[in-house]
């Protein structure tokens, strides 16, 4: 029992970021295909293919996977966009299909054994986050010019000596958006699949090193895993949802920058 | 100790949290029983708002990666 804190650590080692040509440590992980980016990639293809499936064939009435697809389509459009931003909305939904199908795809493959969730790496929820950054301002920009933006920063009718600081606390908020965002999503994900792989090691080291004390926990950590499998998925479709949500937000904030 | 000190930095970080969290969901139930009508703009507010008091408790569970 002794070496059980030494096995448990080698075996959550195989849930970190792992390049899979060889070598170790961050001079290999450059740029090389993890095993994160590799089921990243296995979700975009999964994702493409299903797409491409359910759209071959549309009807009017939809049946089996193309209903399936309507359904996520609508949700998003309407659920989302049309709630958050009004009927212009309806303009940002590609973008924001595109962030929800994406993460969604990736954080249910997380959920089946093998394969990990490509979005539990910082990598992949920062550069959501930053191209979510640029765009929501881009938008604010274009819609009232550079200087109008920075200027809807204060809102009217603060008086001039406090504005200053009004400004700045809006700043920092604005650039502590994209953290969030992806630390959000990192942190669930990433969080959730170690929860899972903890009760997995536990229960296997406990079989392997049959005493007393496997009777008892044994059966717990089965127990744990059915509960927390059906929490996770719960998470991967709400963290889904949420990143999508707070995108629109801050679109929609963008949007209405100058009115109030 | 160390590890004493990462496990605490996450755990007294997600009390407050815990309590926001506690406070949207109890009020946007107490909303949504008495203006059923409202169920779905209730809901998406509450989303929005459970997203942002969530990250606070996350920036606990990053730091005790981190230090």
């Amino acid at each position: 029992m002794e070496e059980m804190p030494t096995k448990i650590e080698h075996l959550l080692h195989e849930l970190t970021v792992l390049p899979l040509s060889g070598g170790h440590g961050a001079e290999a992980a450059g740029f090389s295909l993890t095993n994160y980016t590799f089921w990243l990639i296995v979700a975009v293809v999964l994702l493409l293919t299903f797409f491409i499936v359910a759209s071959r064939k549309v009807k009017l009435v939809p049946s089996g996977i193309g209903n399936l697809a309507e359904a996520g389509v609508d949700f998003v459009r309407n659920g989302v966009c049309v709630d958050v931003m009004g009927p212009e909305g309806k303009k940002y939904f590609p973008f924001l299909g595109t962030i929800f199908f994406f993460v969604l795809f990736n954080n249910l493959l997380g959920n089946i054994p093998p394969a990990l969730p490509g979005t539990g790496t910082v990598g992949t929820t920062f550069t959501w986050a930053i191209i979510v950054f640029l765009v929501y301002n881009g938008i604010g920009i274009k819609k009232i010019g550079f200087f109008g933006y920075i200027k809807s920063l204060i809102p009217s009718g603060t008086p001039w000596w406090l504005s200053w600081l009004i400004f700045l606390i809006e700043l920092i908020s604005h650039f502590l958006r994209p953290f969030t965002l992806g630390i959000r999503l990192f942190a669930n994900m990433y969080a959730g699949h170690i929860m899972l792989g903890v009760f997995t090691i536990f229960a296997a080291i406990f079989i392997e090193q049959f005493s007393a004390i496997s009777i008892a926990v044994v059966p717990l950590s089965f127990l744990m895993q059915v509960i927390l499998r059906v929490f996770e998925l719960m998470v991967a479709v709400l963290q889904a949802y949420i990143f999508t949500i707070l995108t629109a937000v801050y679109i929609d904030g963008a949007l209405h920058a100058g009115s109030h | 100790m160390e590890n004493l000190g990462n496990a605490l930095a996450f755990g007294l970080g997600a009390i407050g949290p815990a309590f926001g969290l506690a406070i949207v969901g109890s009020k946007t139930i107490e909303s949504m029983a008495r203006q059923p009508e409202m169920a779905g703009r209730l809901q998406t507010t509450m989303f929005i708002a459970l997203g942002m008091i969530e990250a606070i408790a996350l920036l606990g569970f990053v730091l005790a990666f981190v230090l």
